[in-house]
């Protein structure tokens, strides 16, 4: 029997045998080899769960085409000496979640911003669904959604109140917004303290309220940037869920995170970036082949000779 | 905030200067206090646009453009104005302050001081963007606060005072409204004053809001 479970197992990519052990409550270290997760799996999950999990990994990766959304060509930009972007060409598919994975000031959020219209670049650019960010940034605003890095909501408004302004700025039905006001409420666990204002609320609870109201207008792409950033183990694992379920919905996600284990989790593909430039980019799966690691820190480690968190 | 601290300078003010002995009437005082309060929204804007960078910043990536954002603050900031002036001469009043125009010609006084608040909000949004957090903006903002405070109010000026004032926009409201409140606004220089305030206004918001979509980390 467990020979069986074992065999299914090992058709399994790390990223979907991180799903089972998530799960299960199963707190797997990054740097347990596939072989490792396997072992400790099949002591905890019977053939029927594997393969009535296996239609639903099946299903989640069918979410993701082969159809550009967004690409990016020679994309430089330049603060005064400091490169922060390095010719980076990269292209991001339909209903695919994209993690871009560096250190700290890789220039992960400079190319977000460079995306969603904040900043403009110094050469290069950059066409989402068709738009160029740069010369029709209002187009691509009403497709968007942002979670930027620092939690930026309106301290003196409760959770519904910041969420809703949200809503109508993207010009929704009341009824709209309200129902995806509840239903993001419930899910990330904030119906409670919704009506308490936000200026009071912790770091974790903040990220959280900071998500939904990017998400609010029901986004075709939505960029997270950094979008666990202190919160507590438990809330991370809740946004994972969430982020998670947006991919049910097609939705073409962009991620920035320092977390190895976020990029593992959750992505379809990961681009590692580095001083600015795209240093290597696949499914975790074909990374961590590729460069023999048991993790992408390992990966990263193997690219630059440094840790992802020692930052730059 | 806003309406607080306009009540408390008239308050504290008319107790301090309207003394005949010094050469000062209650009447001789409100249009001053009126400026002072229009004054002081440069340091609400200031201190606000510059604790809210991350927030426009965000804002700017919905359809609603900074622009846009901005506008609402002017509006917003006009109608604090407004409601200052009535703040102002309504416990001016009840402290013995009696105009000597007519209901409708005090009503004139609201938006003439409604088109100068454009230049508190100009300045404000010039502080915020050269300021990198709300404590600098307030403390920037008396750069702008101080001169139009003792050289474009009520202040006894000397004759070299007197020159530096004329490059004060302060002055020139100060001037058109003690001219409606003293009732003769139809024969002074009330026109020159008004047009000095909205080319001064208009040019300083222009300014404000070119500069800080610029160079504010918009």
């Amino acid at each position: 029997m467990t020979s069986e479970v074992k065999n299914l197992l090992k058709e399994l990519t790390r990223k979907e045998l991180l799903e089972i052990a998530n799960q299960k409550s199963i707190r797997i270290p990054n740097n347990w080899s596939n072989q490792l997760i396997i072992e400790l799996l099949s002591l905890n999950v019977t053939s029927d769960y594997l393969q009535k999990n296996k239609s639903k990994t099946t299903k989640s990766k069918k979410t993701s085409d082969n159809t550009p959304i967004i690409t990016i060509k020679n994309l430089v930009k330049k603060f005064e000496d400091v490169t922060a972007v390095d010719n980076l060409n990269l292209t991001i598919h339909e209903g695919e979640l994209f993690s871009l994975l560096g250190p700290n000031g890789a220039g992960k959020t400079t190319t977000v911003n460079i995306l969603n219209g904040i900043i403009k670049p110094t050469s290069g650019n950059a066409i989402i669904a068709g738009f160029n960010v740069t010369k029709n940034p209002d187009e691509v605003k009403k497709i968007i959604g942002v979670c930027p890095q620092d939690a930026s909501v309106f301290p003196f408004l409760n959770a519904r109140e910041n969420i809703e302004l949200f809503g109508n700025l993207h010009s929704l039905s009341k009824k709209e917004i309200e129902e995806r006001t509840d239903k993001f409420l419930e899910l990330l666990g904030l119906t409670e303290a919704s009506k308490r204002k936000a200026g009071g609320y912790s770091g974790g609870m903040l990220q959280k309220l900071n998500l939904m109201m990017a998400l609010i207008n029901n986004p075709k792409i939505a960029f997270l940037d950094e979008p666990t950033v202190g919160m507590d183990a438990r809330a991370r694992r809740n946004t994972w869920e969430f982020i998670g379920s947006l991919k049910d919905e097609k939705k073409t996600i962009i991620l920035t995170t320092h977390y190895i284990e976020e990029a593992e989790r959750l992505s379809d593909r990961v681009g590692i970036i580095d001083y600015g430039r795209l240093v290597e980019l696949g499914t975790p799966e074909e990374l961590l082949q590729k460069h023999e690691a048991k993790n992408l820190e390992q990966v990263f480690l193997n690219i630059t000779g440094r840790r992802i968190m020692e930052g730059l | 905030m806003n309406l607080l601290f306009p009540a408390l300078l008239t308050v504290v003010f008319i107790f301090t200067f309207s003394d005949p002995e010094m050469g000062m009437s209650i009447n001789s005082v409100v249009p001053g206090l009126v400026v002072y309060a229009v004054i002081f929204i440069i340091m609400t804007v200031a201190q606000s646009f510059s604790s809210e960078k991350k927030l426009l910043r965000r804002l700017n990536t919905t359809p609603m453009t900074s622009t846009e954002f901005i506008g609402s603050q002017i509006i917003s900031n006009m109608i604090v104005a407004i409601v200052q002036v009535i703040v102002v001469l309504v416990l001016a009043y009840l402290m013995g302050f009696r105009p000597q125009s007519s209901f409708e010609g005090i009503f004139l006084a609201l938006p003439v001081t409604a088109i100068f608040a454009l230049s508190s909000v100009g300045l404000g949004l010039i502080t915020a963007t050269i300021s990198k957090n709300p404590e600098m903006g307030v403390g920037l903002s008396f750069l702008f606060i101080l001169p139009q405070m003792f050289f474009g109010t009520f202040m006894p000026l000397s004759t070299t005072t007197q020159e530096i004032a004329k490059f004060v926009p302060s002055h020139y409201l100060f001037e058109a409204l003690k001219s409606i409140f003293e009732g003769n606004w139809i024969n002074t220089n009330f026109f020159f004053n008004l047009a000095i305030i909205s080319i001064v206004s208009i040019l300083t918001i222009i300014i404000g809001i070119i500069l800080y979509e610029k160079h504010g980390n918009l």
